[in-house]
């Protein structure tokens, strides 16, 4: 296993007021391993710390304590190596003003090193790439915000970094353009095989486009894995929703295999399964068995976001808190 | 270092110049800082010179003055404005997260100052002479030479020292931009010798490499410098002190990274 990015024990605690008294505890002990040509997405609520963690794993922040490593460099003591081969796009992107998209796409081209022809291929390149031909020349103050964004990520891409960071990337943009970004990051990843760290609050972003996904709250990592490894974890299977006529056992229902929990109201009976698929034929045979005459059956998953609150749920209630 | 390597780092060298010329030509203001103000404030010293009836040493003295503030002042901007343009447009980080190091976005920046505040100095130049009968060139192309040179270097020192400050106190800080450069012109004795200070400035101005050029210059028109060596005094302190900001520079960036001033800026 080529680990992209490992971080063990990450601190960051911030300080403000008077000689710094006021304190704000950001990470609380963040450990992550992430491969090499994954796509990882960091999932948690607003001020959970997923800005400040991405910005400590690309060198734009130093942790109070804890190691970094990037592509196997000491992200403490060897950011500049590190900047040469990583990039970062972030939601409400801001660039400067007065430069156009060109001439914005040079500046940091040239902060990279890329000399005049490799330059002016790239940056043709990923104005094609971002469908920005025809805003080149618009500078980046009369940029709708979605084009905004298209220049963030068209930056962020201009060293081909082995490790791209993606800080809330479809934050503030309406869906179809969200949309088409994420497609943009699907396939660029995919063509170039590079590992992508993504902070979101958008469960359903982080479910399109990760391998993994951790859950971050409160500055710690409550759990990772794939989205589906997650749902069984939290035990929150699939949903199976049956519309009825008559009565049905509800004893037999809680014996059936697989079952997890149910609801049951007049004409309408939800049960949670561990997979859909495998226990939606025994369901039916115990409805008919019970003489109850179904109307109708629809299958559906359990949305990511609930496993967060699941999770949420459980830390807090290991710490005595509500949600 | 290899010669690809070199290409490198002068092509992000050169990215500095390139943003700060860019910038400049879509600022309406920089046309001001290059013709208005350096113009105005000239020709208003130097009529006052006339009125008061000085004569022509006396007059030299005091527009050598006020040229070298201008150009002081015209490429020390451009160095804190290589900071400044990322504070005003929250790029900071994009900037700092791209691998060059902080000489390379001095120095870059200081480039195009250079180049601008020479303007201001050929327009300010032949304007004493046309308006004035003033010769700038009397001490000779040399003399001139490093003459300018001191004053660019202390003006990449005023700029760095903006820079410093941005990365410690952010917004707060880009009053200094405008006010450093205009407090040295008060001590160094633009318009006067600084023994005319009351004390302690002149022990201060003593201290400031721009007092030594300043009467390095003059003393090609007739005034004696309170010292010997003026140019090793001058160059020595700006050498001294651009050790001394290298080092401050690169501390105060990295403090920026500890307690989050990049990120902060950048929102």
């Amino acid at each position: 296993m080529v680990l992209a990015i490992k971080a063990e024990g990450i601190y960051k605690t911030f300080r403000s007021g008077w000689r710094g008294k006021r304190k704000k505890e950001v990470l609380k002990g963040i450990d992550l391993q992430i491969e090499q040509g994954e796509i990882f997405g960091i999932l948690g609520p607003n001020g959970a710390g997923k800005t400040t963690l991405l910005s400590i794993l690309s060198t734009l922040l130093l942790p109070d304590r804890g190691k970094v490593q990037i592509l196997g460099i000491d992200g403490l003591r060897d950011g500049h190596r590190i900047r040469e081969r990583v990039n970062i796009s972030s939601g409400n992107a801001n660039f400067l003003w007065s430069l156009t998209v060109q001439e914005n796409l040079h500046f940091y081209g040239m902060l990279y090193g890329l000399a005049g022809k490799a330059r002016e291929e790239k940056v043709r390149a990923l104005i094609s790439l971002f469908n920005l031909e025809e805003h080149r020349d618009v500078p980046f103050d009369r940029l709708s915000t979605g084009m905004k964004q298209r220049l963030s990520l068209a930056k962020s891409l201009l060293n081909d970094p082995e490790v791209l960071f993606l800080d809330e990337p479809t934050v503030g943009l309406d869906p179809s353009v969200s949309i088409w970004i994420r497609d943009q990051i699907r396939s660029i990843q995919k063509e170039k095989g590079m590992t992508v760290l993504l902070t979101t609050h958008n469960m359903r972003e982080a479910e399109h486009l990760c391998n993994r996904i951790a859950f971050l709250k409160s500055g710690e990592i409550l759990t990772a894995g794939t989205a589906e490894t997650l749902k069984r974890m939290v035990r929150m299977g699939e949903s199976v929703r049956i519309e009825f006529k008559g009565k049905i056992s509800e004893e037999e229902l809680l014996r059936t295999d697989g079952v997890i929990n149910y609801s049951l109201m007049e004409n309408l009976c939800e049960v949670i399964v561990d997979d859909g698929e495998k226990r939606l034929g025994p369901l039916i045979a115990l409805f008919a068995q019970s003489g109850a005459q179904i109307k109708k059956v629809s299958l559906g998953q359990t949305d990511l976001e609930d496993v967060f609150i699941e999770f949420a749920k459980e830390i807090d209630s290991d710490m005595g808190l509500c949600v | 270092m290899s010669s690809s390597n070199l290409q490198r780092k002068l092509i992000q060298i050169w990215a500095f110049v390139f943003k700060n010329w860019i910038m400049t030509k879509r600022n309406v203001f920089s046309l001001f800082e290059i013709l208005f103000w350096p113009v105005v404030g000239f020709l208003s010293v130097g009529l006052l010179t006339n009125f008061l009836k000085l004569d022509p040493n006396m007059s030299g003295f005091i527009l050598i003055g006020i040229i070298s503030m201008s150009v002081t002042q015209v490429c020390q901007i451009d160095v804190a404005y290589v900071l400044l343009y990322d504070l005003w447009s929250k790029s900071m980080k994009h900037t700092f997260i791209a691998p060059v190091y902080p000489f390379q976005l001095i120095f870059g920046s200081w480039l195009i100052g250079v180049f601008r505040s020479f303007i201001v100095f050929l327009l300010l130049s032949i304007l004493s002479r046309l308006a004035f009968g003033f010769d700038f060139l009397r001490p000779g192309i040399g003399p001139l030479g490093l003459f300018l040179l001191g004053l660019f270097l202390i003006s990449a020192l005023v700029g760095m020292t903006v820079c410093i400050l941005v990365l410690l106190f952010g917004y707060k800080a880009d009053v200094a931009a405008w006010s450093i450069s205009s407090l040295m012109a008060l001590i160094c004795g633009i318009y006067y010798p600084i023994s005319i200070l009351p004390y302690p400035l002149p022990e201060i101005a003593r201290a400031i490499p721009l007092t030594y050029f300043l009467e390095y210059f003059r003393t090609f028109y007739g005034f004696e410098g309170e010292t010997k060596a003026l140019l090793g005094w001058g160059f020595g302190l700006t050498a001294f002190y651009l050790m001394i900001e290298a080092l401050l520079f690169k501390a105060v960036l990295y403090r920026a990274r500890k307690n989050g001033v990049l990120i902060k800026l950048s929102e």
